[in-house]
């Protein structure tokens, strides 16, 4: 029997009660602005490895972030007390060392509420808790797609987030999501892995993502060792996540200021091939990372970061977008903006004609381990792993394993020479923003090797 | 600082035991952090965050069950763990192999890091004076537009816990530690250097001054200068390599103690952070020459990785991971330690209280030689000096790893010569530990955050060695 639970009255009470405490120790502190969110999350997960499960996790939680700010100094925090008590004594902390900390020459004040939210996004009402049943079906269905072992997580939580402020903004949402992340093991250097998102459990794809994993398992048995060199490299969609979620990090304008983005700080420059095109949406169907709001209350909206090539929007909250002498994006982000759920525009190539397209090159299913030389440069390598395959005018003729990618993403933007039509949401524990994702086909990528 | 209420343990392990868990723990677990940063000449806001929750892990026939909450009164927890131990009841089916526990003596202790000056003492003023002062110093010395990015955070955390399980064990234990990061960013000439610096220690705030934080950061920015004006394009090759204590550091961190981490080697973290090289027969494998012996040691005062107990209530000790080139243990938590037939080594950690403890490295370095630099640098005809890296990344089963240096040196006839530009090293662990031909006496360590579980878990460590020569590698070049 599966058990589903709710965030339920009581606890939205709670909630309420907190963000009153936040609000009125605020006012009686003498705080000119305070923004206090409050987040409670409720989370089953079941982990397994080998093909079985080695623990079932579940959490129920309360969080609150409180910014507070007065005459140009500010404070953030993240605080999980949930008694009147110790968090007013918090509250006093912070102050205190507000007070004494430096005034803020990029100080801007938070948006002025109300504002109107839309919705535009689903979520269910309530979450499996025990989903060990459904792991299981992506255990079995990776065996009978030829996987000897399975491994993986399948997490579940309910996200209820309540936002007030002291520029009149009062507002909740709510949110579901599910991810299940399946590795599938052959023998010790043959894997395959699979990935699926929802944010309902009905829409959760367990099987196919264990038949994704076994097959790619199998597909990888037996492989060669490749030459250092340039290729032509198929990149499928898990891997190219990663590297999109690394653009939208860089568009943040946090990021540009901190010399940790590759991006240009001139919006119109040219930055992809003209099919290259990224959006961030606040809220989007099948983006687990949904909100209506961001975290200075503003609505949350679509924003095109590069479009044909061309780069069109940083991401921005209320202080760098006044800096920037721009509007916010509402990517807040209190301290740094963030992307929320990327969108890679699709292409027009199905795998096989991309594939039919390579006269020499590597098509990687997965990696791992992404690290800069230089952010600045986004010049990076990664580890490939799971099923790679080596092509040869245009035809798969082996799994290959062994090497590394090692490149700079500006200049792989530049190279694309195939999107790819089919896409899907991808996060896992190496892509932490949901990126609705495509392959795509880039020439000229350096491939190393250990000797 | 935080109030811990130890009869919230004890009610949470008799609750379980009472739903029918054969064994149960329960963790009270608090962590502070307080982070003040400057970013090109400007404060960010002052951050603080404080969590403190309990984490309750139970046994029920085989299947293990974790949960955690931060609702802290006796009924949320008697709650939680009639929940946790619903959800290893209900779970029992899919637990095709049953987990167990090794059996361990149960503890009653108190122990903690030493302090001087207690971080609920430090005020946001006096972070925010030192790092004006670092600031200052980088600007008069170098000036913006020699470093036109540069951001760096101080960091003051606390981290206390209760434990308790139905073994007996209760152990109370107190760490603060104080970091400092900064990503410094030189620019000349259409030339870029970036480097991220985190340095650390257990202890009060004195580490600051002991652990000389402000001038490694000076002393970082004159190095990127002199890499920007001086460093030349660099001819891969073969060339005898020195590599520096903080490479020493990470290879021992990436190819010896990820690889001897029993639940990868076993297949837990398959689908996250990957496997091992190693399967669990290969204890006496040999893997690299005689001057391969690496150690983890959680209990080195002052260190980033110190405890004296694990999150399991198993006592802590020093662990040879591999001596004279041949493995000899594994890292293990109770329930490895239980599929291999041993005692735990005590390498069990959570970072907080919402996550359950995981099989973790604590603070890992080379075992120093006997040499001077200065002697090993003579013994080079041709080679390289490599004294620290930016980018690395290793393949998931620990095998083929790379580093690409920073701060470079060509080494020509006994003599370091001009300064290069990232030389990149790409070496698989065997050959990488069977290429030590001479080691320096030093010891220095760096502080770093290992990443592992899911959710991931940041866990504080350190990791370090002397400079190392290994003989006859290839460097390819960026």
């Amino acid at each position: 029997m599966s058990t589903k639970l709710s965030i339920d009255r009581a606890t939205e009470e709670k909630m309420n009660d907190i963000l009153d405490w936040i609000a009125n120790k605020c006012k009686s502190l003498g705080v000119e602005n305070y923004d206090a969110i409050t987040f409670s999350e409720l989370s089953g997960q079941s982990r397994f490895s080998n093909n079985s499960i080695t623990t079932v996790n579940y959490l129920l939680t309360f969080e609150s972030m409180v910014y507070m700010s007065k005459g140009k100094k500010r404070i953030v925090s993240l605080i999980t007390s949930t008694e009147r008590e110790s968090l007013e004594k918090t509250l006093e902390r912070l102050y205190n060392s507000m007070i004494t900390g430096s005034p803020d020459s990029e100080f801007a004040p938070l948006p002025k509420g109300p504002f109107n939210y839309k919705r535009l996004y689903d979520s269910d009402d309530s979450l499996l808790i025990d989903n060990s049943e459904y792991a299981a079906r992506a255990i079995d269905a990776a065996i009978m797609s030829g996987a000897k072992r399975v491994a993986g997580s399948l997490q579940g939580t309910m996200q209820k987030v309540m936002l007030r402020t002291s520029n009149g903004v009062d507002t909740s949402d709510i949110r579901t999501a599910y991810t299940l992340n399946v590795r599938a093991f052959v023998d010790k250097d043959a894997s395959g892995h699979g990935v699926a998102v929802s944010t309902s459990i009905k829409g959760l794809d367990v099987e196919s993502a264990g038949k994704q994993a076994g097959s790619n398992a199998k597909n990888a048995l037996s492989p060669k060792q490749v030459e250092q060199g340039k290729y032509t490299l198929l990149i499928g969609r898990t891997v190219f996540a990663n590297l999109v979620e690394a653009i939208g990090n860089s568009a943040s304008a946090f990021s540009i200021e901190s010399g940790l983005s590759f991006l240009p700080d001139k919006l119109g420059s040219e930055v992809a091939v003209q099919t290259f095109s990224l959006t961030d949406h606040g809220q989007v169907k099948g983006g687990v990372n949904s909100r209506s709001f961001d975290d200075e209350g503003l609505p949350t909206h679509t924003t095109s970061i590069i479009e044909k090539g061309v780069l069109r929007s940083h991401l921005h909250n209320s202080t760098t977008a006044k800096k920037w002498n721009t509007d916010s994006t509402a990517n807040a982000g209190l301290i740094e903006p963030h992307p929320w759920n990327l969108e890679v525009s699709s292409g027009d190539s199905s795998l096989e004609e991309m594939i039919s397209e390579v006269k020499r090159g590597i098509y990687i299913t997965n990696n791992w381990y992404t690290r800069y030389q230089s952010y600045k440069l986004g010049e990076y390598s990664t580890l490939p792993r799971d099923y790679a395959a080596y092509i040869e005018n245009g035809e798969i003729k082996h799994s290959v394993t062994g090497f590394r990618v090692s490149d700079s993403i500006p200049r792989q933007l530049r190279s694309i020479r195939m999107i790819g039509k089919e896409r899907s949401w991808v996060k896992w524990w190496e892509v932490h923003t949901p990126v609705l994702c495509p392959d795509v086909l880039v020439d000229d990528v350096t491939i190393t090797r250990a000797t | 600082m935080a109030s811990l209420q130890h009869d919230l343990a004890e009610e949470a392990i008799k609750a379980a035991t009472s739903f029918g868990a054969g064994y149960a723990e329960a963790r009270l677990h608090f962590n502070m952090q307080q982070e003040v940063a400057i970013k090109n000449g400007e404060f960010e806001p002052p951050g603080y965050s404080e969590s403190l929750g309990i984490g309750i892990r139970v046994l029920y026939k085989g299947a293990m069950a974790f949960g955690a909450t931060n609702l802290l009164t006796k009924e949320s927890v008697r709650e939680l763990a009639e929940r946790v131990t619903k959800n290893a009841k209900a779970s029992v089916k899919q637990f095709r192999k049953k987990v167990a526990l090794s059996e361990e003596k149960p503890h009653k202790a108190k122990w903690g890091a030493v302090e001087k000056e207690l971080l609920e003492d430090v005020e946001v003023a006096k972070m925010i004076s030192s790092l004006k002062e670092i600031e200052s110093e980088l600007l008069t010395s170098y000036g913006a537009s020699t470093l036109p990015f540069r951001l760096i955070a101080i960091n003051l955390l606390l981290e206390e816990k209760f434990y308790a399980n139905t073994d007996g064990s209760r152990i109370e234990s107190r760490v603060p530690r104080v970091n400092l990061f900064a990503v410094l960013t030189g620019m000349d000439s259409g030339n870029v250097v970036q480097r991220f610096v985190q340095t650390g220690r257990s202890g009060g705030w004195e580490v600051f001054r002991e652990g000389r934080f402000f001038e490694r950061v000076k002393e970082e920015a004159g190095t990127i200068v002199k890499i920007l004006k001086n460093a030349r394009k660099f001819t891969p090759g073969k060339f005898d390599v020195i590599v520096g204590p903080e490479v020493a550091g990470i290879m021992t961190h990436e190819s010896v103690g990820h690889p001897g981490e029993a639940d990868r080697i076993l297949g837990r973290e398959g689908a996250q952070a990957g496997e091992s090289y190693l399967s669990s027969s290969d204890i006496g494998r040999q893997v690299g020459n005689e001057n391969a012996t690496i150690i983890d040691d959680p209990t080195i005062p002052g260190s980033s990785g110190f405890y004296l107990f694990d999150d399991e209530g198993v006592s802590a000790r020093k662990r040879i991971l591999i001596k004279n080139g041949k493995i000899n243990e594994f890292l293990h938590n109770r329930e490895t330690a239980s599929e291999f037939s041993l005692k735990s080594n005590a390498a069990a950690r959570a970072n907080q209280y919402s996550v359950e403890p995981i099989v973790r490295m604590a603070n890992t370095y080379v075992e120093p030689g006997d040499m001077k630099l200065d002697e090993m640098i003579k013994e080079v005809k041709e080679g390289v000096m490599i004294k620290n890296f930016m980018e690395w990344n290793i393949d998931d089963k620990r095998f083929n790893q790379r580093y690409v240096g920073h701060e470079a040196y060509r080494i020509v006839n006994g003599e370091l010569a001009e300064m290069i530009r990232n030389p990149v090293l790409e070496v698989t662990t065997p050959r990488l530990w069977s290429s030590i031909s001479s080691k320096s006496r030093d010891l220095v360590f760096d502080s770093a955050t290992c990443g592992k579980g899911d959710p991931s878990q940041g866990i504080p460590v350190w990791h370090g060695g002397p400079y190392m020569l290994l003989k006859d590698m290839y460097l390819g070049s960026r």
